[in-house]
C-alpha cells in the first residue's frame, strides 16, 4: 500500500515541480518533411513530446490531448532538422560583442575551453538562430596553432550550461597564415609553416609521455588504491585524450601544403581528425578520402580572399564528395551572403558546383552532427532524437526561402509571423 | 534544351569573330531593360559598341550577325556602386588608404589600381566579369577623412586608362573613423572629423577667391603672377563648385547626420552615403534631401528590439534612392548579384533590387546616358543569364562590354576559378 501511494505520489509531485502546463505536445503538419536519414515524407506529420520527436510519418492516427497543432500544409512548407554550423567563433568573437576566441599569448593553448569565452547573450546567437541554425560547434579561432577545446552548443539558453551539448568536442588546430602572421609579427615561433608543424609535433610528443604516465598510474591504481597520480597538466591532458582517440582533432588548413602537413601529422600520431576550411582540397581529394577524414568546407570563400584561399573553387566540395570524402559545409562569418545566417546559401553554392542536393542538405545537418559526435541527439528527424527543426517556406536551398518557425528541444524559439 | 541552345550560341559566336559586318543582333531573349520594362522574346541590335535598337518588332538588317539567345534572360551590365577591386588585400597594407594625412583630396584612385588585381586578388577582374559585373565605382578607402577622387571603371582593357568611364566621378570622405588618434593627430574625435572637412572647404573657398582675384587683375596688369597651384585645394574646389558629387562613408546614425549637416552647409552635389547601417533610423531626413544610400556589404541589420531590417528595401519604401554594393573584397566582387538577391530574399521588389545594381549607380555618377539600362543609344554592356539573375543556380553565359564579348562560360562546366 505504501509503495502504491509512493508510485502515484512521486510522479504527481515531479509534475507539479516541472510545471504541468508545459506538458503541451506539439504536432507539425507540413508538405515536405526532409528527415535526412530516412527520406522525404510528403506530406507528413511530426509529433513532439517532452522535447523529443515521438512520432513521424504520413499520418499520426491518435493524437494525445493537450496538443498544439501547427498546420502549414498547402504552403510549400518544408521541415528539416535544425541546421548545424560545424565550425564558428559565434558568441566568442562576433560583430556584436566580444573577442575571446584567440588567446594569442602562446601558440599552444590546448588547455583552454571555448565555453569560458562565450557570451550567451551575444546578439549574433539570436540572429543566427532566427535563420534556422539551431546548433553550432563554437571553436577557438585560427591564430593559435593549438587553440583550445571547442564545444557543441545549442543556440538557445541563458547560460553556457543550458546550451552545451558536448564539451570538449575536440581540440582545435590551425596551420598556415593564421599562426604564421600572428607570431611572425612578434618574431616568435611559429613565424613559418615549418614552425607551426613543429609546435604540434612537440606538443603531441610531450603529451605521449604524459599519456604513458597516466596509463601506468591507472594500472598501478587497479592494484594499489594508494598509488599517487602524476601531477596534472592541463595543457597535456586534452592532447593525451586526443592521442587515445577519445577526442577529435579539428585542423583548420586551406592551402594544399597545409592540408598535406595536417595529413602527415594525423598519420604520425594516428589521430581521429576533421579538416576545416580545406580550400584546395580538390587537389588532394584522394589523399583525404583514403584516410577517411571528413572535411568541413565552404564551397566559396565569401569574405576577403587571403593568400591561402585565393585558389578557391566552387566545385571543391563536389570533387571531395565524389572522391568519397564526407563533406560538411560551413559559412564564412562575414557580411552579406557570407553571414552565418545564410548557411543554406553556402550549401546552394556547393550544389552549383556539382554537389548533389541531398548531400548538400546532409552537409549542414546530419553529416555535421556525425563529425561533431552528437548524431545520437541531432542532425536528422527520427523518433527519439531532440525535437530541433525548422519549418521553411520553400525548398531550403532556394535563395528566396526563409525560416518561418524554428524549434529547439520542442520549444518554438522563433516564429516569423506570430499570429 | 538550354544545353544545346548554348552550344549553338557558342558556335555562332565563334563564327562571329570572323565576320566583316559589325552589326550584331541578339534575338529571342527575355530582356530586362530596367528603365522600359520587360520585353518577352525581344531583340537587341548592336553596332559599334552601342545599342542601336531594342524591342520585339524591330527592323533587323539582313547583314546583321545573329546570336539566338532563346531561353535566356538579358540584363544591363551590372554596376558595383562601391568596390576596392585591384587595390590589394583588405586586411594588410592596401593601396586605397594613404594614412599619412587625414585630408588627401588630391589623391586619385586610378594611380593605385592594378588592372588585373594583385595576389590574392590576381583574377579579381575576371571573376567579376564571370558573374556579370561590367562597371565598378572604385573609391579610396575610409581611413582618411577626405580620401581622394574616385573613378568609374569598365572592366575591359589592358590598362586602367582604357577602363576609365568617368574620372573623377566623386570625392570620397569618411565620417566616424578616428584612426589618427593613436598617432596623436587630429581627428581623435568625431568633432575633429567634421572640422577637417569644414576647414578643407573653407581653404578651397579662399583658393577660389585668390584665383578669381588673379583673373580679374590679370586684365589690368598682365605681368601679375598667378597664385601657386595647390592640388588639394584644386580638388576641393570641384566639390565647392558642385562639379563633383560627394560620397561619404558613414554607418552610425550620428555620423550619417554629420554628413548630412556638412552637405547642407556646403551644398554638396549629389551626396551619397556609403554603408548607412543605421540609415533606416533617419530615412525621412535622407529622403527629403534626396541623399542616396549605397547599401552593403551588410544587407541585413537588426534594430534595437532585435527586429530584422532589410536595409535596402526599407530605404526604398521610405523614399530613399538606393544602390547596392559589395565593398569588394569585403564581399567578393563576383557576388554583387547575390548581395541584391539577399535584399530580394528578405522582401525587396526584384525590380528595385536590379535598379540598385544598374541604373541607380549609373545615375549617381552621372553616367545614365551611357550605362545602366538596355536602351537605344546606350553602351552595349549586357549580361546573358540562363535564368533568374538573383538565383544562385543561375549561370552567366555571356557578358558584353561596349558590344565586345568580355566573358563567356565554357560549356556547361563551371569555369575554374
Amino acid at each position: 500500500m505504501r509503495l502504491f501511494i509512493f508510485i502515484i505520489f512521486v510522479p504527481v509531485l515531479i509534475g507539479a515541480f516541472t510545471g504541468g502546463s508545459e506538458k503541451e505536445h506539439l504536432v507539425i503538419k507540413a508538405d515536405h518533411i526532409v528527415t535526412i536519414s530516412q527520406g522525404e515524407i510528403s506530406p507528413g506529420m511530426i509529433l513532439i513530446k517532452d522535447g523529443k520527436i515521438a512520432e513521424i510519418g504520413k499520418a499520426i492516427p491518435s493524437l494525445p490531448g493537450n496538443t498544439r497543432v501547427i498546420d502549414v500544409t498547402h504552403k510549400d512548407s518544408w521541415v528539416t532538422p535544425g541546421l548545424i554550423e560545424a565550425h564558428t567563433t559565434l558568441g566568442a568573437r562576433s560583430r556584436y560583442g566580444s573577442s575571446n576566441s584567440d588567446e594569442t599569448s602562446n601558440p599552444n593553448t590546448a588547455q583552454l575551453f571555448i565555453i569560458d569565452g562565450i557570451n550567451p547573450f551575444d546578439k549574433g546567437i539570436t540572429y543566427t538562430r532566427m535563420a534556422g541554425i539551431t546548433t553550432a560547434m563554437i571553436s577557438p579561432g585560427r591564430q593559435n596553432v593549438i587553440g583550445g577545446q571547442p564545444a557543441v552548443l545549442k543556440l538557445v539558453g541563458k547560460t553556457i550550461k543550458d546550451m552545451t551539448l558536448l564539451s570538449p568536442a575536440g581540440v582545435k588546430f590551425s596551420l598556415g597564415e593564421g599562426p604564421k602572421n600572428t607570431y611572425g609579427k612578434k618574431d616568435r615561433l611559429p613565424s613559418t609553416r615549418m614552425g607551426s608543424a613543429f609546435v604540434i609535433r612537440k606538443a603531441l610528443i610531450d603529451a605521449e609521455e604524459y599519456a604513458r604516465k597516466q596509463g601506468a598510474f591507472l594500472k598501478k591504481q587497479a592494484k594499489d588504491n594508494k598509488a599517487m597520480p602524476p601531477k596534472r597538466d592541463l595543457q597535456k591532458e586534452p592532447l593525451a585524450r586526443l592521442l587515445n582517440r577519445e577526442l577529435t582533432a579539428f585542423i583548420e588548413c586551406y592551402r594544399v601544403d597545409d592540408i598535406m602537413t595536417a595529413l602527415r601529422i594525423v598519420d604520425e600520431f594516428a589521430l581521429k581528425a576533421v579538416l576545416i576550411g580545406c580550400t584546395e582540397g580538390y587537389r588532394v581529394a584522394e589523399d583525404i578520402a583514403s584516410r577517411e577524414i571528413p572535411v568541413v568546407c565552404s564551397p566559396f570563400g565569401v569574405g576577403p580572399r587571403r593568400m591561402e584561399t585565393q585558389n578557391i573553387r566552387v566545385d571543391n566540395s563536389a570533387i571531395l564528395a565524389k572522391a568519397g570524402v564526407k563533406v560538411i559545409i560551413k559559412s564564412d562569418e562575414v557580411l552579406g551572403m557570407g553571414s552565418l545566417r545564410e548557411l543554406p546559401m553556402h550549401a546552394a553554392l556547393a550544389v552549383k558546383g556539382g554537389l548533389d542536393k541531398k548531400t548538400a542538405l546532409r552537409a549542414i545537418t546530419l553529416s555535421a552532427a556525425e563529425i561533431l559526435g552528437v548524431a545520437d541527439r541531432i542532425g536528422s528527424l527520427e523518433v527519439g532524437k531532440d525535437a530541433d527543426l525548422v519549418i521553411f517556406n520553400g525548398d531550403p536551398l532556394h535563395y528566396l526561402t526563409r525560416a518561418d518557425y524554428v524549434v529547439i528541444d520542442g520549444h518554438i524559439v522563433y516564429q516569423r509571423n506570430p499570429q | 534544351m538550354k544545353k544545346t541552345g548554348f552550344v549553338i550560341l557558342t558556335f555562332i559566336l565563334g563564327s562571329l569573330l570572323y565576320a566583316q559586318e559589325n552589326l550584331l543582333v541578339i534575338k529571342n531573349a527575355r530582356i530586362l531593360t530596367v528603365t522600359k520594362g520587360v520585353i518577352g522574346k525581344g531583340h537587341i541590335l548592336i553596332q559599334n559598341g552601342k545599342i542601336i535598337d531594342v524591342g520585339r518588332d524591330i527592323k533587323i538588317p539582313n547583314s546583321a550577325q545573329v546570336l539566338d539567345a532563346e531561353g535566356t534572360l538579358i540584363t544591363p551590365g551590372l554596376i558595383d556602386s562601391h568596390s576596392h577591386l585591384g587595390l590589394g588585400p583588405s586586411g594588410g597594407v592596401t593601396e586605397d588608404n594613404e594614412v599619412s594625412n587625414p585630408v588627401t583630396p588630391h589623391l586619385r584612385i586610378i594611380d593605385s589600381i592594378h588592372p588585373e588585381g594583385v595576389p590574392p586578388h590576381r583574377h579579381s577582374f575576371q571573376h567579376a566579369l564571370s558573374e556579370g559585373v561590367t562597371t565598378i565605382i572604385a573609391r579610396p578607402g575610409s581611413g582618411n577623412v577626405i580620401g581622394g577622387q574616385s573613378a568609374a571603371l569598365k572592366l575591359l582593357g589592358q590598362t586602367v586608362d582604357d577602363m576609365i568611364l568617368a574620372f573623377p566621378c566623386d570625392m570620397k570622405m569618411a565620417m566616424g573613423r578616428k584612426g589618427y588618434g593613436a598617432k596623436g593627430m587630429m581627428p581623435v574625435t568625431k568633432m575633429g572629423v567634421a572640422y577637417l572637412v569644414r576647414q578643407a572647404m573653407l581653404d578651397a573657398e579662399d583658393y577660389k577667391l585668390a584665383w578669381q582675384k588673379y583673373e580679374l587683375e590679370k586684365t589690368k596688369t598682365p605681368e601679375k603672377q598667378p597664385p601657386k597651384r595647390d592640388l588639394k585645394n584644386e580638388a576641393m574646389m570641384k566639390v565647392l563648385n558642385r562639379e563633383l558629387p560627394v560620397h561619404i562613408h558613414a554607418g552610425q546614425v550620428d555620423d550619417i547626420m554629420t554628413a548630412v549637416r556638412l552637405g547642407d552647409e556646403f551644398n554638396f552635389f549629389k551626396l551619397s552615403i556609403g554603408h548607412g547601417n543605421e540609415s533606416y533610423k533617419i530615412a525621412g531626413e535622407l529622403a527629403k534631401r534626396g541623399v542616396v544610400v549605397v547599401v552593403g556589404p551588410q544587407m541585413i541589420v537588426f534594430d534595437d528590439e532585435g527586429n530584422l531590417i532589410n536595409l535596402a528595401d526599407y530605404l526604398v519604401k521610405h523614399g530613399v534612392e538606393v544602390n547596392i554594393m559589395t565593398d569588394a573584397d569585403v564581399v567578393q566582387q563576383e557576388f554583387l548579384r547575390f548581395q541584391a538577391a539577399l535584399a530580394v530574399k528578405y522582401g525587396m521588389d526584384p525590380q528595385e533590387a536590379l535598379k540598385a545594381i544598374t541604373i541607380n549607380p549609373a545615375k549617381l555618377i552621372g553616367m545614365d546616358n551611357r550605362i545602366g539600362s538596355i536602351e537605344k543609344g546606350k553602351d552595349a554592356d549586357l549580361v546573358i543569364f540562363d535564368g533568374d539573375p538573383f538565383d544562385i543556380q543561375t549561370r552567366v553565359l555571356k557578358v558584353f562590354i561596349n558590344g565586345k564579348v568580355a566573358f563567356q562560360a565554357e560549356g556547361e562546366k563551371e569555369k575554374v576559378k
